[in-house]
Parts: C-alpha cells; sequence; structure tokens
C-alpha cells in the first residue's frame, strides 16, 4: 500500500457484500437507460427500414419543370434526383394490355434506389424507348417472359409495343388490385406522356437530401426558390419523422413527447443510482470518522468516497451496458422471427452507440454527481463519531417513532422508511419515478392502437369474389382448396338481397360459417353468436339508419315466398363489410349461417372467397388456386392479393408491440429490482440494530413485520407520488399523442395502474422476504456484531 | 432457591487448525437475587458464556436452565418470548434503538408483548435511573452513561428473573460506571433479581456476591467479593 487511496482496493475486498447492492443498483440504472434508449434506437432503425421499403426512401418531390429541375440539381444539399412519372393510375384511362387497365410508370433508373417497389427483380432496367419492365401480375397471367413483346393499346387507339427487359415485383397495391403494370424509362415514357394533355398526369422530381443536412430548411428554401405552391411538393413524412427532420406540428409534438420520455427515464436512472450511493455511505459513517480520527482531512475523505465510486463504474457501467445491448438483441431477434421478410435487415447484434452512450453517460456522471454529496456528508464525519458508538442512523434521528398509531415493530419500519427525509425522497422518488414512466410510456400503447391498425385475425391473404356479385364459386371447390397444405383456412360468403314486404325495402343477407361467426363474436353488440350460428335467427349489422332489436322478427320475400326470422343479435360492424360486392352502404345488412341460407335461397355456392394462407405458400400456389376458382366460375372473378399489405400491417405493428411493451416491461422489471434492492440495501445498513432487538426479544415474526411495514410505507408513498405525478402526466402526453389526432378523451388509465401497482407489491412481497431470510439464517449473536 | 443452572455448556468455533474451543464443559448455578461477576481476559470465553445463557447463540453442547426450563429446547419463536420476559440484557455499547425516545426504548419489551405498559412503573423506573427529565430524549441526544441507564431500564422493565450485563461499564467514565453498578446491585438485592455481568475491572467486582473467572473456555469460581 503506497497511497491512501490503495485502502479503496483493500475496503472494496473487504466490503464486497456491502458494496454489492450498490454497484447492483448502478447496473440496473445503466441497463434501464442502455436499453431504453438501444431500443428506442433500434425501433427507429426497423420503422425507417420499414417505411424505406414501403414508401421508399426519398425526402421530398417536386413538381417542376426541365429548367427548374436543372437548377435543383445542382443545390449542394441534394444527393440524388430523379424523375418519376405515371399514367392510368385509376386504371380507367384505356391503357390496356390484352384487354385489361394497365397503369404505366416512367422514371429514371436512380429512381430504384429510392423506392424498392420499382426495382427490377429479374432482367435489367429498360435502356431504350421501346423496352419495358413489367409486373408480376403480367408475367404470370400472360405467361410473358424476358425478351418477349408486349402491345399495349393507348386511349388514341394506337398500338406500342414494347420489349420486355425485365420484370419487377408486385407492390402491396398492385397485388390487392391485381393490377397489370409496365415500367419504362424517361424516353419512352415521355414518348407517351406527350400524347397526354391532361394536367394531373404530370411529372415529379423526386429527390434525396445528403445526410445531416436540414431537410426542413432545404425544402423551404427549394420552394421559395421556384415559387411552389403546397399541392406541388410532396413529402415522406413517415422518412422524415423518423430522421427528426419533419417540420409537421403533429410530429414535433411527437418528437417533444419523445424527449419528455427520454428525459424521465434519465432522472430515473440518476434517482436509483443517488439513492443506493447514499444509502452506502451512510452506512459507513463509522468508517469514515474512524479515517478522520486517524488523520484523514475532509477532502481526503470526499476523494477516497468519489474514486470509490469511480471504481464502482469501472465493472457496473460494462455490466449495464452489456445486460442492455442483449436484452435489444433479444427483441431485434423476436422481430427477426416474428417478421423475417420485414426485418432480416434489422441487425441481429446490431450495437446501438445511442443506448451505449446513453447508458455510460448516465451512468458515469450519475455516480461523479450522486458521489459528490456522499463525499461532503462523508467528510463532515466527525472524529469522534467512530469512537463514541453513536455512528451511523442514530445520529441521523431527528424525532421518534410514533408507537401509538401502530405497534412497535410496524412503527419502527414505517419510521425506518420515513426517519431520513432525504433517504425517503430518494427512494421513494425512484419507486415513483418507476410508476410515472409506466405510465408515461403506456401512452405509446394508446397511441399505436390508434396510428398502427393491427391486422385482424380474419383478415384474408387472397381475397376472391364474383364480379357481378352472384353465388357462383362451388361449395366443393373451397373444399378442394382447403385441402392444400399451404391454406390455412378458405371460407366463402354467399350473398342475396332479400324483400321486407312491410317497408318495400330490400335487405342483404350474407351467410357466415363457424369461423366467421366466432371472429364476430367481438363486434356483437347484443344478442348471441350462437343462435345466429345455430341457423335460429339473423346478426343485424348496426347502422343508425336501422331500429332492429333482439328478439324482433322480420318478415322476408324470398322466391316469393314470406317468412318470418328472429333477430339473433346486433352487431356493431361486420369485419368483411368492405370486401363485400357491389353492396350497396344504405342497404341493410344481415348475417345469417350458411345453412339457413340455403333453406332460404336454395343456394350453396359462394360470392365471395377469402383464404389465409400459411408463411410458407409460394406465388405459384397463390397462382394455382386463383386457376382452380377461375375454372370453376362462369362469369368474371375479382382476384385480390392481400399478402404484401398483410405483411407490412403486421410487421409495423409487430415492430411497435415488441418495442413498446419491451420498454414497459423493463420499466416495470427496474421498479421490481429497484424496490428489492432499495429494501435489501436498508436491511443490511439495520443488521447490528436488528440484532439488538432480536437479543432483546423481538420475535423473527415481528422482525418480519418491521421490515414490511419499512417496504410498505416506500411503496405507499412511491404510489402516491408516482400516481400523482403519472396521472397528469398520462394525460398530458395522451391529450398531445391521442386527442389532438383522434379526439379520443383521455381516462384513468385503470389496467395500466393496476399493473405497475401488482408489480410494485410483487416487489414488495419479496424486498421483504430475503433479507428477513437472510438475518433469519444467521444468529443473534452474529448478527450483532455483524460489521 | 435456584434459579438459572449451567450444565456442561460447551461451545466451540472454527474447524481443524482454527478450531477454537470457547466454552468446555462449564457448569455453575446462581440462586434468585444473586449479583455474581465473570472476570477473565480478552478472549477467554466470557462473552460466549453469557451470549449462550442468553439463548443468543446456540451451544454444541450441555444445557441453560432459568427457571426449570431447558432454554435450548425451545423453539425460536418460544425462547424469543421467553428471553423478553424473562431475561434483560445490558450491552458494553447500549444499543438503543435510535429512533425511539427514552421512554419508548425502556418499555420496548412490553411493547414487543403489545402490552399496554403501567405507567406509575414507567414513571418510577425513570425517577429510579434519574431520566425523568429526559424522558423524550432521542438515545443521540444523550451521553454514554445516560444511554446505559436507558440500557438498564430497558432490561428491568419486565422484572426479568435475570439480569446479564455484557461489561455494562465499559464504554463509560468512572462516575457513570458507579452510577451503573449502582443500579445493578440496587436491582439485585430490592427485586430479588439475579445479576451475571461480566468485566474487566476487578475492582468492580467488589460489589458481587460470588465471582467467577474464565480462563481458555474453563469456569473457575474465585469465591465471594467479601471473600
Amino acid at each position: 500500500m503506497k497511497h491512501y487511496l490503495d485502502l479503496i482496493k483493500i475496503s472494496a475486498r473487504q466490503h464486497r457484500r456491502q458494496s454489492r447492492m450498490t454497484r447492483l443498483c448502478i447496473v440496473l440504472a445503466v441497463f434501464l437507460v442502455t436499453v431504453i434508449f438501444g431500443m428506442a434506437d433500434m425501433e427507429m432503425r426497423a420503422q425507417l427500414m420499414q417505411a424505406k421499403q414501403s414508401d421508399g426512401s426519398w425526402h421530398a418531390a417536386f413538381v417542376i419543370d426541365e429548367e427548374q429541375a436543372a437548377l435543383l440539381e445542382v443545390r449542394p444539399e441534394i444527393s440524388a434526383v430523379a424523375r418519376y412519372g405515371t399514367l392510368n393510375y385509376h386504371l380507367r384511362d384505356g391503357y390496356r394490355i390484352e384487354g385489361t387497365e394497365t397503369g404505366v410508370c416512367g422514371f429514371d433508373m436512380e429512381f430504384q434506389e429510392m423506392i424498392p417497389d420499382a426495382k427490377i427483380m429479374e432482367g435489367t432496367f429498360p435502356k431504350n424507348a421501346d423496352e419495358t419492365a413489367i409486373n408480376e401480375n403480367i408475367r404470370d397471367r400472360l405467361g410473358i417472359q424476358i425478351g418477349d413483346t408486349v402491345d399495349m393499346t393507348v386511349p388514341q387507339g394506337d398500338t406500342r409495343t414494347y420489349r420486355v427487359t425485365g420484370i419487377a415485383k408486385n407492390t402491396a397495391l398492385t397485388a390487392e388490385l391485381d393490377a397489370f403494370c409496365i415500367f419504362l424509362n424517361m424516353d419512352g415514357f415521355s414518348a407517351l406522356h406527350s400524347e397526354e394533355a391532361d394536367a394531373a398526369r404530370e411529372l415529379l422530381y423526386f429527390v434525396e437530401f445528403r445526410q445531416f443536412c436540414n431537410i426542413r430548411r432545404a425544402i423551404a428554401e427549394i420552394s421559395q426558390q421556384f415559387a411552389l405552391s403546397p399541392q406541388q411538393v410532396r413529402q415522406n413524412a413517415k422518412v422524415l419523422m423518423l430522421m427528426f427532420q419533419s417540420g409537421d406540428p403533429y410530429m414535433l409534438q411527437l418528437y417533444l413527447v419523445a424527449a419528455v420520455l427520454a428525459v424521465l427515464v434519465v432522472i430515473a436512472g440518476i434517482f436509483m443510482i443517488t439513492a443506493s450511493m447514499n444509502s452506502n455511505v451512510a452506512q459507513r459513517t463509522e468508517f469514515f470518522g474512524l479515517m478522520r480520527c486517524l488523520g484523514a482531512t475532509g477532502k481526503q475523505v470526499a476523494r477516497f468516497v468519489r474514486r470509490e465510486a469511480l471504481r464502482w463504474c469501472k465493472t457496473s457501467i460494462p455490466a449495464g451496458v452489456l445486460a442492455g445491448t442483449v436484452v435489444v438483441w433479444g427483441l431485434c431477434g423476436m422481430l427477426r422471427c416474428l417478421s423475417p421478410g420485414l426485418f432480416e435487415g434489422l441487425p441481429m447484434f446490431g450495437i446501438s452507440w445511442l443506448g451505449i452512450t446513453a447508458g455510460v453517460f448516465v451512468g458515469f456522471v450519475t455516480v461523479i454527481m450522486a458521489a459528490k454529496s456522499p463525499a461532503k456528508r462523508a467528510a463532515k464525519v466527525s472524529p469522534l463519531t467512530a469512537v463514541s458508538g453513536n455512528a451511523g442512523t442514530v445520529q441521523a434521528m431527528r424525532r421518534a417513532a410514533n408507537t401509538r398509531l401502530f405497534k412497535v415493530d410496524t412503527a419502527l419500519g414505517i419510521h425506518h422508511a420515513l426517519g431520513s427525509r432525504k433517504n425517503f425522497l430518494l427512494v421513494t422518488g425512484s419507486f415513483a419515478f418507476s410508476i410515472v414512466l409506466f405510465l408515461a410510456f403506456s401512452t405509446a400503447i394508446d397511441f399505436m392502437g390508434h396510428a398502427i391498425t393491427p391486422l385482424r385475425p380474419s383478415a384474408p391473404d387472397i381475397n376472391l369474389y364474383v364480379e357481378n356479385g352472384s353465388n357462383q364459386i362451388p361449395f366443393d371447390t373451397v373444399e378442394k382448396i382447403r385441402e392444400i397444405p399451404e391454406v390455412k383456412r378458405a371460407f366463402g360468403r354467399c350473398y342475396a338481397e332479400f324483400m321486407l314486404p312491410a317497408e318495400e325495402r330490400n335487405i342483404l343477407v350474407i351467410s357466415y360459417d363457424r369461423q366467421q361467426f366466432q371472429w364476430a363474436e367481438e363486434s356483437l353488440l347484443e344478442g348471441s353468436i350462437q343462435d345466429a350460428a345455430d341457423g335460429k335467427g339473423l346478426l343485424a349489422v348496426f347502422s343508425e339508419e336501422n331500429l332492429y332489436a333482439t328478439g324482433d322478427d322480420i318478415l322476408i320475400s324470398a322466391d316469393g315466398k314470406e317468412q318470418e326470422i328472429p333477430i339473433a343479435g346486433i352487431m356493431g360492424s361486420a369485419p368483411y363489410h368492405s370486401l363485400a360486392p357491389n353492396t350497396n352502404s344504405d342497404t341493410d345488412m344481415l348475417i345469417c349461417s350458411e345453412e339457413l341460407f340455403e333453406e332460404l335461397t336454395g343456394e350453396r355456392n359462394y360470392a365471395v372467397l377469402d383464404i389465409q394462407l400459411y408463411r410458407e405458400a409460394t406465388d405459384a400456389q397463390v397462382l394455382e388456386i386463383r386457376q382452380t376458382v377461375e375454372q370453376a366460375c362462369e362469369t368474371g372473378l375479382v382476384f385480390s392479393d392481400r399478402r404484401i399489405k398483410n405483411q407490412n400491417a403486421k410487421g409495423a405493428s409487430y415492430s411497435m408491440s415488441v418495442f413498446l411493451y419491451g420498454f414497459l416491461a423493463v420499466i416495470a422489471l427496474i421498479g421490481f429490482f429497484n424496490m428489492i434492492n432499495n429494501i435489501a440495501m436498508s436491511v443490511s445498513a439495520r443488521t447490528k440494530e436488528y440484532g439488538a432487538m432480536r437479543a432483546i426479544g423481538m420475535s423473527r415474526k415481528q422482525l418480519f413485520r418491521m421490515v414490511a411495514g419499512e417496504a410498505a410505507a416506500y411503496a405507499l408513498f412511491g404510489v402516491a407520488f408516482g400516481c400523482a405525478a403519472g396521472l397528469p402526466l398520462n394525460r398530458l402526453l395522451f391529450r398531445s399523442l391521442v386527442t389532438s389526432r383522434w379526439g379520443d378523451a383521455w381516462s384513468v388509465p385503470g389496467r395500466e395502474l393496476l399493473v405497475i401497482l401488482a408489480v410494485m407489491l410483487s416487489s414488495v412481497c419479496l424486498a421483504v422476504i430475503g433479507p428477513t431470510r437472510q438475518i433469519r439464517r444467521m444468529t443473534i449473536v452474529d448478527t450483532i456484531s455483524r460489521e | 432457591m435456584e434459579l438459572l443452572k449451567v450444565e456442561n455448556l460447551c461451545k466451540t468455533y472454527g474447524t481443524g487448525e482454527a478450531r477454537v474451543e470457547a466454552l468446555k464443559k462449564v457448569s455453575f448455578s446462581m440462586q434468585r437475587g444473586e449479583f455474581a461477576a465473570v472476570v477473565g481476559a480478552s478472549g477467554s470465553g466470557k462473552s460466549t458464556l453469557l451470549n449462550c445463557i442468553g439463548g443468543l447463540d446456540n451451544a454444541d453442547g450441555g444445557k441453560v436452565l432459568l427457571g426449570g426450563r431447558d432454554l435450548f429446547a425451545m423453539e425460536d419463536t418460544e425462547r424469543t418470548v421467553f428471553r423478553r420476559q424473562n431475561i434483560g440484557f445490558i450491552f458494553q455499547s447500549f444499543h438503543l434503538i435510535p429512533e425511539l425516545n427514552v421512554e419508548q426504548n425502556i418499555i420496548f419489551p412490553l411493547l414487543l408483548d403489545y402490552k399496554k405498559p403501567d405507567r406509575n412503573r414507567v414513571d418510577e423506573m425513570l425517577d429510579v435511573l434519574g431520566l425523568t427529565g429526559r424522558r423524550r430524549h432521542l438515545p443521540g441526544q444523550l451521553s454514554g452513561g445516560q444511554q446505559q441507564r436507558v440500557a438498564i431500564g430497558r432490561a428491568l422493565i419486565t422484572h426479568p428473573t435475570l439480569v446479564l450485563a455484557d461489561e455494562p461499564t465499559g464504554n463509560l467514565d468512572s462516575q457513570s460506571s458507579r452510577d451503573v453498578m449502582d443500579l445493578l446491585c440496587r436491582a439485585s438485592r430490592h427485586y430479588q433479581q439475579t445479576v451475571l455481568m461480566i468485566t474487566h475491572n476487578m475492582n468492580l467486582t467488589a460489589s458481587a456476591d460470588r465471582v467467577f473467572q474464565v480462563a481458555d473456555g474453563e469456569l473457575k469460581e474465585l469465591g465471594g467479593a467479601a471473600q
């Protein structure tokens, strides 16, 4: 030992157990900050990845002329510009291939880098004006391959012939609409475009700005330079938001909310570390007194405490960062498993520098700051303290415990919690912060519920319906499709219009099978789904115009026969309302079982067929399904492939859910461990006192009650403070995130409160059991003489 | 009338080469109202003896009978309750509860029994201890002598039949030491309480009826102080 600070090493070896809890607290705080920031970082990356995949990586697009475009290209903040134009976007202008309306897209080759949907997956991008790339729908349905030619008639009646150079993947929209689409280079497109006089068929200049450029300002400057109206400027809102470049007031509000949450996380970390260090120094007042007694100056003691704290940082901060990073990896892995297609670009073992920096910063700075106050306190310890036998908590007490209101054991426990104002505030503060954090972050769940519509379990991957709405899809075809191994479910619906003779108006009756009735359960407002499924009545879909009530009988006229059928229940909405062919929104919709439908109409075939597929289903199998149904039908079928759209919806919902629920779980877990650690520290600091109490005659049960009283006091006040601060914050954030956008009124988040209170309660129980069990294992003599 | 009987009490610490026999088949007995002092060098086993007699520590062998009841045959809770009702402890470093004031510290064993203390008895105790004016003070506001008087009050409030004092004057000045010894003697004489006191100070054995010496874990009676 060459220096008095070398004592730190020796002391650390001797008091490893004592400092373990403080180290654990630093680890937990660093872990919390690393996980939250790391997860936020990864979530941003995942969302950005998804946004770039679905919406493209472009930042802005301008409707400008060539002259302006030339000026735009030379601006220093712009990294790429690509032209893009479209014809027949709504598939009704008369551009047809083999009689099918075809969308025409023209763009520069660079555009493919900005919009992944425009990428040519097979072959090459067309180089000449008479070359084109086609989408998968054209290839699959017309059997056209690379090198073949394709003829397209234009509205003017001419036919254009193009040589196919490449195949592009279907987009969510083209797959859903079963649309044909060709991709031309700008020469080819201009040739077609020049024939169009319609101003709506405009040319857009898509732009990507350089990194670290203030995009908001650049867009404003460009708009001003070319005197562009807001309609001439488009922004990739989602991507800009995720790059923190959005100027949208709602987005700015979102950033503010994110900043508030980030500050809360940092404060929670600071609270945890400060509370534990404060408690640690308080336990060792005698030791610091002894140092003073032996000649150490106040400054030297303060330096000792600071250096000791830094020593803890050396192991605790890397441990916290590592644990946090592992959790972030776990969540990324989960996301990749849930939605492999969308998140395969998300690194499994990605490093979040934001999370690590935030964790290290909070850990290091907080420890240094937190060490300041205990160091001062330690420096103030009088040398007499070490030798008087009054070291530690004896001097900290300002008033006696209240033994009149509570039994002595409980009173002492409460007093242990409330005795030192600073410690009480720090410990309850850190509990309260866990609750505040939980309540604050829970508003993000409400936000998610509104912003991202999760995919309903009833959502089909493939939707086929007969164009004229007649029931022509044979039921045995559906049976056949069900037998395909990649088909998870196939379910059809029959449609029929009936006359209500009493009211002289029509109603639309739709048949559901058992599975569809099961899904409809959650939309049921009143009545019984089971009765309808058993064919004992109809389910009416609520609308302001119809006034059906459960139990009413309605008289319908079918095939000249009149029949009275009871209403078995009322549904708020029908899951497949939007998928109904040729339905008039004013017609009342009623649902019945397939058996009842057959009884009423004599028909068993379907008008609509929905198919849900397993993940491994291939495009060829989808084509096979389509051909099977088409062959079985006499008239035209409308085919809609919703797989890409469903996958996008699933991906957005999964990633948000994984991260948001991950946040909440981490916060709850931190609150849980924090409570356990704090109680363990408090008990450890008073072991000697407990030993004396046991010697005097306190039973183990009474000891348990005392520790429980302390934990309950912390928990009670922590919950009260947490709710007092958390609920108004929850309300404020809810209003900013949800009310301002969707108008929902705020209500007390009862479920969230219950969850966090249950977590706190269970942590109190565990916090009490552990230390008391530990004391129980020690003899009274060991407890009294424990250093 | 025999109150305390210790039979073949053994206690060993450590194993192998570090094995120390702190008590080697110690046997003795004490009558009600007797005041005995135990002397011995540091590490001789005095405190171990006291801790075993008080049931704070478990012995490896032998018996401790108090009022005919074997302490080591009792379950932990039973022994705890028995201890708080029948044995008073006085420690060298007082071990007062810092969160309780003087009065609360004294009545603490009664509070643990969830009993309402007899006000007159508490007042009388405070008066005897000379702490009436300090009843609302916290331990941190008292001198060492006053704290030890509080500890004595706490040890006597339940009218225990046995008072065990481990170096009760070890941390006190001479005047406070005299006061404490005086209080212990009065307890023994007036309330017929058996007192077993450990001390380093041979001068303090003058007040004791009997003096024991512990050396290398063995107990030897040196005789009465008068002798």
